[in-house]
This record gives structure tokens, C-alpha cells and sequence, in this order.
């Protein structure tokens, strides 16, 4: 489903940030990405469905049609690949202003006709789609309503619909449950465990009993490269190495 | 300083630069200023009886009049209407060019900005002139002055505004495959609609008031008939114009404010 190969991505005041990144993902895995925080795992996720360009290395995705590499597109050919790859984000990113519906059909965009879109809109058929989106996450309520009335959690289960309108085969969720509380957070993650049956999921997550309870993989970076791939119930001694022993183990005390 | 001056001398010194020397200055300039100008309160006063006798010399209004005022008036608003409209429309396609966060090109942004800037610096007669002079007296060369008498002010604001949208919903819809084009449509104009309307509207104020002028050039609409009564030294005639733009600069600003309140007023409620 996704290659990445020699992945490696300079910061803008050139300081190397990812070195060399390899690994692959199957449809079906869950997979949890961690490591202190400034490592660039929201990087690694954004060089995967092009929103950041990297330096080297390559990006492969292997979807409806035959592997195709990610990076070095552009223009139609990189929206193409975008349409089927899901990204939720730590805050939601829902246009505030629109319906939450409207919100979730905004997920069909990388497939419909660009003119209708702009003119027409769209159409019933999507707007049931959506609702049935909306349905899948428990919130199909909340359709009519403003996006920006909704509680965090609520939102976060709206952008989850809006990348299911996509139709991915891969979904990238970069610290979606970060900014919750547990209740949510346990909602949140309820809602895309089961999506596994149809795409590969990686997720960015900090607490380890998450990794533990809903991943199936766990890949840590450190340095710029992958320092663990395994299970996702990861020894102690590997946190220790992949946080880094005391008193690198706070981003605090070792930032600067 | 080799030898220092005692501490209050030299803060009496600094004041005197600071403040009092330029107050002079420009004292001085505003006097020799007003001196040309002939400013003259004694020819103010001595023109009171004057202005009291013009003032009788309207009264009672040509009620006559008002319905034949009815057309000139609607054309006022209907140039106002119309100019605003296509001013606002130029001003979001060149407000597009112009936001950093939206232009294709830094080139291009630096352009569309330098445009904006360049019509407002343009005095507002020079555009309406320019304009009766190449498509003749009536209301259209009156709507295109005004159309593009806004787009410096509309195009400006409507720039400012896309710049501040928040740009994270725009990175969503990229992630999606939407077009640069279906950004704008699903991400940006929702967040900035409030802004657009509420300007617009502001705008149309003011273009009201423009407009009513523009008849003093021939370029149609109220102030023509206006004018035509002054010269011809009709007083009642004159008065009767006057109630009427008086009604409908009242009349339209209260209407303006009532769509602002619709549109503005659910973004406080919420």
C-alpha cells in the first residue's frame, strides 16, 4: 500500500531532520508513529501525501492504479494521488463558517467535476453520502449545524467523515487526539479502528496506552531515522532509547 | 558635547526643538496659508443675510416637482447600485492577485497591490472626467466611475481580509486534491463572506453620496437636476431636489445597515 524509501528532509536553516526513513504499510495496520517531539514525525506524514516536498528518498503509493511515487508530482497527477489519501489533523481544520455537512462533502472535491463544483455545488447524492458518513461516526445530528459550534471531539469525528467521503486507502492522522480529553479521545479512536478493514491507518500518538490498546504497529524515529518498528506494545528500554535516556528524554531540556 | 550644558538648559533646549520650534513653523505656514485664501470672518458674517434670503427664496419646496424627481432619484441609486456591484466584483478578482497567501505569483501580487494602490492615489474627479469624456454625458459613464473609483478601497480591504483567513482549512482541502480554484470556493470565501458583504455595503454608502455629485458633471442621476435648478436660479426647484436626495441618502443608508445587521448579526448571535 505505501513504500517509503530513503525518506530525507532538511529543516529550512539546513539542519538535517529526517536522514533516512524506510518502511512500508499494508492495508489493514495500524500503525502508530512516535518520538520526541521536533523529530519530524508530522513531517514524515505531510512528505506522504505531498504536502511537503522532501529532500531524497522516495514516497510510493500502491493503490488503484499500480504504485505510484508521491513525490515529484504535481499539479493533476498530485491531486489524483490526494483524492484517496485521508489526513486529519490535530485541530480538526473544518471550514468554520460552513455546515458540518458542507464540511464533510468537501471531501468528494479531488473527485467531482472542478466547474460544477465551483458553480453548482453539490449534489444530493453526496450530501447522502456524507450523511452516511456522519452516520458511521456518530454524528449525523450534528449535519445542519455551523462547524464552528461543535466541541473538539465532535469536529475531529466531522473530519474523519470527510476523509471517509474520499474513499482512502491510506489515512494519515497527525496527533488527532492530542487536544482531547480521554472520553473523546476513546470516541475518536473508536471510530477509525474499524476502518482498517478497508485502508492502512498511521496516526502520530503520544500516550502509550493508545499505541498499546488500538495499533497494531509502532515505529519510532529518532535522529532521523527509524530506531524501532515492532510491536505496538514497545519495551521500556526502547522508549528509553527512542526518547532518549535522562535528560534528553525532555525536548525541554535538551531543545537548546 | 565638550563642555556640558547644565542639565535644565538643555532640557529647556531639547523642548524648545522638539515642540516648539515646529508648532512655530507650521503656525506660521497655516497663517500665510489662510492669508491667500482670504479667509475673512467679516465677509462670512456679512454674507448671513444673504444666506437667509436664498433660504426664503426656497421656501415653500415645488411639491410639484416630486414626482417628476422620482426618476432622477431611482437613477441616483440605480448607478450607485450598479457601480458598486462591478467595483466589488473587479475588486475580489484583483484582491485574489493580491493576497500574498492566494497569488500565483509574488510578481503578480506586487502588481495587483501596486494597481490598488495607484487608484487610490488617483484623485476620484480625474476618474469621472476621464470617464464622461470617453463615453459622454449620462448614467453609464457614472457607473463606471464608480466601479472603478471602489476598486482601490474594495480591493485593499478584500486582500486584507484573505490574508487573514485562518489557513489551516485551506491545507485541508489541499490534502483532499482540491483545486487552487475550489480552495477559494470552499475555504476561503466562506471565512471571509462577513468581511466582503460588510465593505461592500459601506462602500455603497459612500457611493451613494458620489453619485448624487456625479450629476454636477452631467455624468446622470439627481444632482443634475440639482444643479440645472441652482443655475437657472430656481430656488423652489432646487429646494424640492434637495428634500429628496436629503430622503434617500437616509433611505438608503438605513438600508444598508439592515442587510449589515443580517449578515453581521448572526455572526454575534452564534
Amino acid at each position: 500500500m505505501l513504500t517509503v524509501k530513503g525518506l530525507a528532509k532538511r529543516l529550512p536553516d539546513g539542519k538535517p531532520l529526517l536522514r533516512d526513513i524506510s518502511f512500508q504499510v499494508e492495508k489493514g495496520e495500524f500503525v502508530a508513529v512516535f518520538g520526541e517531539s521536533g523529530v519530524g514525525k508530522t513531517v514524515l506524514l505531510r512528505c506522504v501525501n505531498g504536502l511537503t516536498a522532501p529532500d531524497s528518498g522516495e514516497v510510493v503509493i500502491n493503490g488503484d492504479g499500480g504504485p505510484q511515487r508521491v513525490n515529484g508530482k504535481t499539479g493533476k497527477e498530485l491531486r489524483r494521488l490526494r483524492r484517496r489519501i485521508g489526513m486529519i489533523f490535530q485541530g480538526a481544520n473544518l471550514v468554520k463558517r460552513l455546515s458540518v455537512l458542507e464540511n464533510v462533502m468537501t471531501g468528494r472535491l479531488g473527485w467531482i467535476n472542478p466547474s460544477r463544483s465551483l458553480l453548482y455545488g453539490f449534489t444530493d447524492q453526496e450530501a447522502e453520502r456524507a450523511l452516511e458518513a456522519l452516520e458511521k461516526v456518530g454524528v449525523k445530528h450534528l449535519a445542519f449545524r455551523r462547524a464552528e459550534t461543535l466541541s473538539g471531539g465532535e469536529m475531529q469525528r466531522v473530519a474523519i467523515a470527510r476523509a471517509l467521503l474520499q474513499e482512502p486507502y491510506l489515512l494519515l492522522a497527525d496527533e488527532p487526539v492530542a487536544s482531547l480529553d480521554p472520553k473523546n479521545a476513546s470516541a475518536v479512536l473508536d471510530c477509525l479502528k474499524p476502518l482498517t478493514a478497508q485502508m492502512a491507518i498511521i496516526g502520530v500518538f503520544h500516550h502509550l496506552d493508545i499505541v498499546r490498546k488500538y495499533c497494531t504497529r509502532a515505529i519510532g524515529i529518532r535522529d532521523g531515522v527509524v530506531a524501532y518498528d515492532g510491536k505496538p506494545d514497545v519495551p521500556r528500554d526502547v522508549l528509553n532509547a527512542v526518547y532518549g535516556s535522562e535528560p534528553r528524554a525532555w525536548p525541554v531540556a535538551a531543545g537548546q | 558635547m565638550s563642555v556640558p550644558a547644565p542639565g535644565a538648559m538643555r532640557l529647556h533646549l531639547k523642548k524648545f526643538r522638539k515642540y516648539v520650534a515646529p508648532a512655530l513653523v507650521a503656525t506660521l505656514l497655516l497663517w500665510g496659508a489662510s492669508t491667500v485664501c482670504r479667509v475673512d470672518l467679516g465677509a462670512l458674517l456679512a454674507g448671513m443675510p444673504r444666506g437667509v434670503a436664498l433660504f426664503g427664496h426656497m421656501l415653500p419646496p415645488r411639491w410639484e416637482d416630486f414626482p417628476a424627481l422620482a426618476g432622477p432619484a431611482l437613477e441616483t441609486v440605480q448607478i450607485a447600485s450598479v457601480g458598486t456591484v462591478l467595483g466589488a466584483v473587479l475588486a475580489l478578482l484583483i484582491a485574489l492577485a493580491a493576497a500574498g497567501n492566494l497569488s500565483p505569483h509574488r510578481a503578480v501580487r506586487e502588481l495587483a497591490r501596486g494597481a490598488l494602490t495607484a487608484e487610490r492615489a488617483l484623485p476620484d474627479l480625474i476618474i469621472i472626467l476621464f470617464f464622461v469624456a470617453i463615453v459622454g454625458l449620462g448614467a453609464f459613464p457614472g457607473v463606471m466611475a464608480l466601479a472603478v473609483c471602489s476598486v482601490g478601497m474594495l480591493g485593499k480591504l478584500f486582500a486584507d481580509a484573505f490574508e487573514e483567513v485562518d489557513p489551516k482549512p485551506l491545507e485541508a482541502m489541499a490534502a483532499v486534491g482540491a483545486t487552487r480554484a475550489q480552495i477559494i470556493r470552499y475555504a476561503v470565501l466562506p471565512q471571509v463572506f462577513p468581511s466582503l458583504i460588510a465593505n461592500t455595503l459601506y462602500r455603497f454608502d459612500v457611493n451613494i453620496r458620489m453619485s448624487i455629485f456625479l450629476g454636477v458633471v452631467g455624468a446622470g442621476g439627481i444632482g443634475f437636476n440639482l444643479v440645472m435648478s441652482m443655475r437657472l436660479l430656481r430656488y423652489q426647484e432646487a429646494f424640492a431636489a434637495i428634500l429628496v436626495i436629503l430622503v434617500l441618502v437616509v433611505m438608503c443608508e438605513q438600508l444598508s445597515d439592515a442587510l449589515r445587521r443580517r449578515v453581521l448579526g448572526q455572526e454575534v448571535l452564534r
